[in-house]
């Protein structure tokens, strides 16, 4: 904990009240953005089918900082700094990101780690071969504990067209996906005709070659689809779509199948069972404002399944606003299937609850 | 005077009002009004939009905004719980990003929606290009003589299926607004409160919007920092990781 105390000290004194006027800002040289939060989170496993404590306490600290240099010179980091206790107590830095950008007109040039993500798949991804690891039963990683991988990135964006050229190193990924090198990467983005369109390729070396292609589009009022295809020794397809009733409810649904390869095989499944089918539904409702009492409530829940082994995960998420400041949040995950053989029947718990309450400054 | 006199009479003022109805070119007081809300062709605005829940403040959301041409519109959300958000609107087309996700999420025109004051309410400010105005009537709103029109969706990113606007006779600066759904419920109210100069223009400075849903509820936007920038076109690419 030693760590916390200088650092909190120093995040608390160097926030300003609130960003600058934008008419100010705009004469200014440096502009500069900051965040700062503390979480706190309690968890607790019913059913817990491994040695070990069935509660545990995670404290998360988490900031943020940004500053422009004329619109020109960029520099971006963002930290997370967390104990977690569950038996005992470990401690751990993240920089989750840390970059420096140079814009040059059309172009702009990056050196640093950077969260980077390419698919636009909800639950799962074909084409995010720069993204961190994607949880389905976690999607939006929300204590925003992913890493960015460390990169020299060239992005030159004319019109409606974006050309971005990467070189990721072996750093983060081979701690992910072992046996994996350097990545090459380059993606072509465009918006034709609403459809919000990319093409990438990579190379990673000592690796199979990469191509894939992903797309969104929004028809009429309520309703977004979305695909990715990618082939790296083999096809992997995600067709995905949302809809958004006129009363707020938002439901998510996709379709994804990988190969069951090296690269695209989730920890713990053997290379014998052959490529593998997933669903993924979510429904949501941000701001219940309908409801009397209700106005500053977020609800969640979804559903991962694995229609190869049968196996699901249902996964439950509630919040509410306390003012401008508090954010409390409760989780529920509840996995089921065959222990022995099956994806989420093999998690070692038959339900997780965590509740923790969020300051944001 | 002969017994058709009051007949005639009625029907010359029947046909006047209509005449002087039609004479209001309803889609050019739109433009002049939406002139109020976009000082400049390429700007940057803050907007601050505090919500009352029974006379009382419960929340508070800031955002910075800046506007190119009349498609291209990009939100920063400044407020603490909603920092590193960003809000893309290119012409019909929107994406939300979120610190969470590290990428534009594609959202569609109905989740858009939420709260007193919705994100079209900030970011969709040119009525003239996204409705279709007509002329209904004249009408006085306590003592300022005012055109109504009635404004109907040309477009899907339109926040609002239908509005009625109410303008200042003299300069067409926006009095108030009904908004409207599909089904013809009224959910919203606007009041525009105050005004402002910048650089010799009229621009608005504070306005209301009630909740015809939650009667207790509603949301005070102010502008501010109202300035001509210019803004480069990457800014407004839905692919570019780098928002600020």
């Amino acid at each position: 904990m030693s760590f916390f105390a200088p650092a909190l000290a120093v995040l608390l004194l160097g926030l300003p009240g609130e960003p600058p006027d934008e008419q100010a800002a705009a004469e200014k040289a440096i502009q500069t953005r900051e965040s700062f939060s503390v979480t706190d989170e309690g968890s607790s496993v019913a059913g817990l089918r491994a040695p070990g404590s069935d509660w545990g306490n995670l404290l998360l600290l988490q900031s943020s900082f940004a500053c422009k240099w004329k619109d020109r010179w960029r520099f971006s980091s963002s930290l997370a700094a967390f104990t977690k206790t569950q038996d005992e107590t470990h401690a751990q830095v993240r920089w989750r990101e840390m970059y420096v950008g140079l814009s040059a007109g059309e172009l702009d040039l990056t050196i640093g780690k950077r969260l980077q993500r390419w698919g636009t798949g909800y639950a799962f991804t074909a084409t995010g071969i720069l993204d961190p690891p994607r949880t389905a039963a976690d999607p939006t990683d929300r204590l925003s504990l992913n890493e960015g991988r460390e990169m020299i990135q060239a992005d030159w964006i004319h019109s409606s067209h974006a050309f971005n050229l990467v070189w990721g190193s072996a750093g983060l990924l081979e701690r992910h996906r072992p046996g994996m090198r350097e990545t090459v990467a380059f993606r072509y983005n465009t918006l034709i005709s609403g459809f919000d369109a990319a093409a990438i390729v990579a190379y990673d070396r000592g690796g199979p070659a990469f191509a894939g292609a992903n797309f969104t589009r929004v028809l009429g009022q309520a309703v977004e689809v979305h695909s990715e295809l990618a082939w790296r020794e083999g096809a992997a397809v995600l067709l995905g779509g949302k809809y958004t009733h006129s009363s707020g409810v938002t439901i998510i649904a996709e379709l994804y199948t990988p190969p069951n390869t090296a690269y695209y095989r989730p920890t713990g499944m053997p290379p014998s069972v052959g490529r593998q089918h997933y669903a993924y539904v979510r429904t949501s409702k941000s701001r219940l404002r309908e409801l009397p009492g209700w106005k500053e409530w977020d609800v969640a829940l979804s559903l991962v399944a694995n229609l190869d082994d049968r196996s699901h995960i249902a996964v439950c998420d509630a919040g509410r606003r306390l003012g401008n400041h508090l954010y409390a949040h409760a989780h529920a995950e509840a996995p089921a299937g065959k222990r022995s053989a099956s994806q989420y029947g093999m998690i070692p718990y038959s339900a997780l609850i965590s509740v923790g309450v969020r300051l944001q400054m | 005077m002969s017994r058709k006199s009051p007949l005639l009479f009625c029907c010359g003022l029947l046909v006047a009002r209509v005449a002087g109805a039609q004479s209001v070119d309803a889609q050019a007081l739109v433009e002049r009004s939406d002139a109020t809300r976009n000082g400049w062709p390429s700007y940057g605005v803050r907007v601050r939009i505090s919500n009352y829940e029974a006379g009382k403040q419960d929340e508070e959301h800031l955002y910075q905004v800046s506007q190119k041409g009349t498609e291209k519109t990009h939100v920063e959300f400044l407020s603490p719980r909603e920092k590193g958000q960003y809000l893309l609107m290119l012409g019909d087309d929107m994406w939300m990003y979120l610190p969470d996700t590290s990428r534009p999420v594609r959202i569609t025109p109905l989740e858009r929606l939420s709260g007193n004051a919705s994100n079209g309410d900030v970011a969709r400010t040119h009525y003239a290009l996204d409705y279709e105005a007509t002329y209904l009537r004249a009408e006085k709103v306590e003592e300022t003589n005012c055109h109504v029109v009635e404004l109907k969706a040309k477009r899907k990113g339109s926040t609002y299926q239908r509005i009625e606007y109410w303008l200042r006779v003299e300069d067409a600066r926006p009095v108030k607004a009904e908004f409207y759904l599909t089904s013809g419920k009224h959910i919203k109210s606007e009041t525009f409160d105050e005004f402002q100069k910048v650089n010799g223009r009229t621009l608005v400075r504070r306005t209301t919007i009630y909740d015809c849903i939650r009667k207790s509820s509603r949301s005070v936007m102010e502008y501010s920092g109202f300035a001509p920038r210019e803004f480069p076109d990457k800014l407004f690419h839905q692919g570019r990781a780098d928002r600020f």
